[in-house]
This record gives structure tokens, sequence and C-alpha cells, in this order.
């Protein structure tokens, strides 16, 4: 039984928290301006769709990347232009964004991958190519973690670190802490308080895009009906539990894809003699989020003025 | 399309019925467009739409009945869920948790309801109080959370939402599961818990007529007491109402189990009328659908109730449209999605929704 921890397991941790972590990342820079995002999950599953037709239509896992990047975009323009331009409640805007990005993509996917399936053509998309043979999987230990992953992983990895950088170190980032902790001061000051609002919710469009990519163009090879899967309300998870901080929030994303590379190691098998329910395990980032907003750290930031443009 | 007004309740008439027919242009235009780009023909299109929404034109494969049943049936359970959306938006919060409230009503009715011993009179109100008791302590936690330590109700429901789902599966699967059968699902409730067909030219149960009292009651308590009021104020300028002398919190505590309430009765009411047993899978998402329901119902029980209905025959034609001719189901999903956003545009927003 010793054998449910090694470095094959981390590697899986890695990979499923990718998907996580980007779109956490995403939720980030949203949040930080002080638009509320509970939209990441449409998002994500707009992009695992594009992602998919892309590559399927052109046979480019580029493409698709592409592909999945634009209507991430798109959707985050149509949540900014609610928020800003119709100060639209931002927890409205969002669950209208997570519902049509359910209807949409399995609309779409009947319209358009279905009957290619029915004609005969397979819908399994060509991803991006894993390492396998380079001299990255040589390293001795960094090797067997990136081994068969893409380098979607490593960005995923580095981005925290540049996120935490451009935050802390640069004039934008500046900017958008002066918009997301005081709007009124910061307009007072000459900050362009709606277009840092902009920038936000479209970086969190891509960002949530790309991970919906990740799911079609180097996770699961083809699209299926609802494949986010609730990836992005663990997202948003994980950036609550991370306490809006980008090295915490990606931090708490990989303790979340940790929990479940184990639930799928374990498969119902008893750890340390002790048989964990699958369930219980899944359950347990959305358990431990809230007994972190319960303890005495974790109070949301709300946007200081919501509806203000 | 810019309306820069204070107070939306000064509305003019005219703007109002400018809105409304907007709003159905926005309705018929999305429709057309999807049926359109399904590749259907659109007048027949609309009328298989109608039929599977109304009933009319009468046709062999749908009868006004079947129609009629399907309406009402998602009308029941959309009203619920809207009624708790609602409910929770006049005191201020945004209850996104009623889809796990649902789940936790329905399992917990579906438990009573395969219970031996208890007295045949009594066993189907207590299974639906069972339920509406559980979905209001589902929605206790982050009530308390809000009210004691200010942490953000949207978040602590969604969490909500996937504990629960999570939850139900787990006991379903380990301790609830019919030992008759493999298939992850309780037992069938006892006929004693069961709630019996308004009549049997149609299936839909008594919970239709339970629902639209309940809405009613809501209406009273909302618009014609004291808890009402305070309620209402709270929602809508908490500082305002504190400085009254209103206990917000105990107002925004007991809001919120009432909508919790309202959505566990909803699952309730599903498993005694129309499922008879909770399963792997069990139709939660009613439960998001509140949301919008109480969105374009301006969280007033009338239009609640008269939204609840519109949604449901649209949900209803839709589905008819998907058997009939193969066109995707999710038509009705994208339609309510763009009316959502719409109507939100028009800054229908929480605490100020009285139109």
């Amino acid at each position: 039984m010793g054998e449910v921890f090694d470095l094959q397991l981390i590697n899986t941790a890695l990979r499923q928290a990718t998907p996580l972590i980007l779109a956490a990342l995403g939720g980030l820079m949203s949040e930080r301006t002080g638009v509320i995002n509970i939209g990441l999950e449409g998002k994500i599953l707009m992009g695992a769709f594009a992602g998919a037709y892309g590559a399927l239509l052109t046979g480019s896992p580029w493409v698709g990347l592409g592909c999945a990047i634009l209507i991430g975009l798109l959707f985050a323009l149509l949540h900014a232009v609610a928020t800003q331009e119709f100060r639209t409640d931002h927890v409205v805007s969002g669950v209208a964004i997570n519902l049509l990005a359910l209807g949409l993509s399995t609309y779409l996917f009947r319209q358009l991958i279905l009957p290619r399936e029915e004609r005969g053509l397979s819908s399994v998309v060509r991803g991006f190519t894993p390492f396998q043979a380079d001299w990255l999987v040589r390293v001795p230990i960094l090797g067997a973690l990136l081994k068969d992953q893409t380098w979607l992983v490593l960005f995923a990895v580095v981005l925290p670190f540049a996120l935490f950088w451009v935050l802390n170190q640069t004039r934008w980032g500046l900017r958008v802490y002066a918009v997301g902790n005081d709007a009124v001061k910061a307009r007072t000051m000459g900050v362009p308080v709606k277009r840092v609002r902009y920038v936000g919710v479209l970086l969190s469009g891509v960002l949530a895009g790309i991970a919906g990519a990740f799911l079609t163009l180097a996770s699961a090879d083809q699209f299926r009906e609802n494949m986010s899967a609730g990836r992005g309300f663990i997202a948003l998870a994980a950036l609550i539990f991370g306490r809006w901080h980008p090295l915490g929030a990606a931090a708490a994303a990989f303790g979340f894809g940790f929990f479940e590379a184990l639930q799928m190691r374990l498969q119902g098998q008893p750890l340390f003699g002790v048989q964990l329910p699958t369930d219980l395990l899944l359950m347990l980032p959305y358990l431990l989020t809230v007994i972190a907003l319960a303890g005495s750290f974790g109070k949301m930031k709300p946007p200081s003025d919501l509806g203000n443009p | 399309m810019k309306t820069f007004r204070l107070n939306p309740s000064s509305r003019t008439w005219m703007q109002r019925l400018l809105n409304a027919l907007m709003g159905a242009g926005v309705l018929f235009g999305t429709l057309t467009l999807l049926i359109a780009l399904a590749g259907q023909p659109i007048g027949a299109s609309y009328r298989i739409l109608l039929q599977g929404a109304i009933g009319f034109p009468p046709s062999e494969q749908m009868t006004p009945l079947d129609a009629w049943d399907g309406v009402l049936h998602d009308m029941t359970l959309l009203l619920l869920t809207g009624l708790s959306v609602g409910l929770a938006l006049q005191a201020g919060l945004f209850n996104i948790g009623a889809a796990g409230q649902l789940l936790m009503g329905a399992l917990i009715a579906a438990w009573l309801g395969v219970q031996q011993g208890i007295p045949s009179s009594l066993h189907l109100p207590l299974t639906l109080l069972a339920g509406a008791f559980a979905g209001a302590l589902w929605a206790l936690v982050p009530a308390l959370l809000k009210v004691w330590r200010g942490a953000h109700e949207v978040i602590t429901t969604i969490m909500f939402n996937y504990i629960a789902l999570y939850l139900t599966h787990w006991l379903v699967v380990e301790y609830l599961k019919d030992p008759a059968g493999a298939a992850p699902q309780t037992a069938p409730v006892r006929a004693s818990a069961q709630l019996p067909p308004l009549g049997n030219f149609i299936a839909t149960s008594w919970g239709i007529v339970l629902t639209v009292v309940i809405a009613m009651l809501l209406w009273a308590i909302l618009y014609r007491t004291v808890w009402g009021y305070e309620t209402r104020a709270t929602g809508a300028n908490r500082d305002a109402a504190d400085a009254a002398g209103i206990p917000t919190r105990r107002r925004i505590l007991e809001a919120m189990l009432l909508a919790g309430a309202l959505a566990g009765l909803a699952g309730a009411i599903e498993v005694c009328g129309s499922q008879y047993r909770f399963f792997e899978g069990f139709p939660s998402e009613y439960g998001f659908d509140g949301i919008a329901v109480a969105l374009m119902g301006a969280n007033h029980p009338a239009w609640t109730t008269l939204t609840a209905f519109a949604l449901g025959a649209l949900r209803n034609g839709a589905y008819n449209l998907h058997v009939v001719t193969g066109a995707p189901k999710e038509i009705a999903m994208i339609v309510q999605a763009v009316l959502i956003l719409y109507v939100a545009a028009l800054r229908l927003r929480r605490g100020r929704l009285e139109g």
C-alpha cells in the first residue's frame, strides 16, 4: 500500500491541476480589479469546445488553442460590457454566461461535431505532443514529473510567478491594486478604472479559454457535453482559498488537483487501512473552502463600487 | 440602450411596455435564429414548439393534456426554486444554492418516504416537511457565515451545491440504495407518502396546487406583514434598515432559511409527486433555473408564478421540437440565458426589484 505516493502521483496531480491553475489565475485577474467572475466554468467549457473544433477542422492544436482563446475573449467581453456598460449585477451576468455556455456548447456539439461522427469521421483531436524523449524527461526528478505532459503544464507552473511579478512590480499591477481596493479613489487619482477592469476581465477569458483548450488538446482528445464538469467552480474555490494571491491560488489549485489525482489512484482502495469514499475526497476542495471562509481569513473582497462605470 | 435611472420604480408605463416588447423581440429573435441555425423550417418549428408548450394546435403525438402535464410539472419546480431565489433576493442575498438545497430535500424525502410505521395520514405531510427542513438546514450554514463572518453567500452556496452533490451521491450509493436492485437509487416511496395526481386524466400531482398556494402565501407574508416589510427593507438598504431598528441579521437569517425550505420542498415534491425515489443524477439543475425565474419575475410572487409557467412552456416546447425534429433541446437553455442577460441589463437588480 506504500505504492500510493510516488512521483507518478505528482505527475497526475500536475495534469489535473493545470486547468484549475489557469482558470483560477484568470479569475484572479478579474476579481483583483473588482469584477466578480463566476463565469469561469462557462468560459472553460466554450474554450474546450472551440479548441476541439478548431483542431478538428485544421488538424493543428495551435489553431485550436487560438480558437479557444478567441471564444474565451468573446465571452469575457460579454461579461465586461454587461458589468461595465450596462451595470449588470456581476453574479447575474456570470450565471447567465455559464448557462449560455452550457447551452451553446452542447447545441454546437450536436450541430457541428455529432453529424461528422455520423458520417464516420473521427472526432478525436490531434492535441499537443507530450514530452517523451526530450532532454527534459532525462533530468532525474523533473523528468518523472513532466513525462507525458505538454508545454501547457509548464506554462501553468511558470504563470503564477509571472503574474506575481506583474502584480507587484509593474505600474499596471499597482493600478489593478488601486482599482480593486478603492475604485473611487483610483479614479480621482487619474487611473482609467474602466480600462483596467476591461483588461482584467478579458485576461480571465483568455486564461479560462486556455484552461478549456487544455482539456481537449492535452488531456481528453475530444469534446464531450459539459466536460468542464465544475472545474470553473473548483478554480473559484482555489482562488478564494488562496486569498486572491497568485501563488496562493496556484498552490490551492495544485492541492485540489492532488485530491483528484489521489482519488483516481485510490479508486476505492483503502489508504493507510482506512476506506476513503471517493465522493468525500471529491467534496474536500469545496468543504475546505467553506471552512477557510468561516475562519479568520478569507473575507470576500467585493468590488468597492459595484456598478459605477 | 442605457438607462441611468436612480429609481427604476419611477419608470413610466410607456417604458415598461417598450421593455416588454423588446424582451419579446429578444426572445423570438433568439429562438428564430437558433431554429434556423439548426436547419429547421421556422413556421413548422414554431407549430411544434407551441404543441409542446400549450398543446395547441393538437397533434397525434402530443395531446393538449400531455403538453399541460409536462408544463405543470416543470412549473412546479421552477416556481418553488424561483420563489426561493426571489425571497432571498428580497432580503438582499443571492441564493445560488437552490440546487443543493433541492437535492438535500429530495434525498431526505426519499428516505422518509420509504420508512414503515408512520401513520399513513401523516406520512405525506411529514415527508414534505422533512424535505423542506433539510433544504432549510442546507441554507443555514451559508446564512450563518454571511451574518457572522461576512462570507459572500454566492461563494458559500456554490460550494454547498457541490458538497450536496457528492454527499447525496455517497449516501445513495453506500447507505440508502434499494437492496432489491443494483442501480444507485432508493426504493420507491410508499403509497402513503405519494402526492396523488390531479385526476385520472393527468399525471401532474397536487404539488402544483400546493406550490401556487405557497406563492400566494408568500405574497401575503412579503407585502402584508411587518416581517415582510422588514425583510424587504433589509434587502433594499441594510444600513438604513439597521438605523431604523430592524434586526437585519435575524431577517437575513430567516429569509435564507425560508428560501432553503422552498428549494428543499421542490425536491420533496419531485420525489413524492413525480419520481417516487432519489437516484444518482437526480435533476438538480432546476435550482439554477430558479435564478432565471426569480430575476424575470422581479422577485414578486405573482410575476414569478407567471414566469415559471412561461419558462416551463418554453422548456417543454423546445423539448417537443427536439423529440419531433431532432433539433438540439438546448435551445431553451440558450434562450433562457439570453433573457437573463437582457433583464439584468435593464438594471432590475437585487434590492430594488419592485417594479
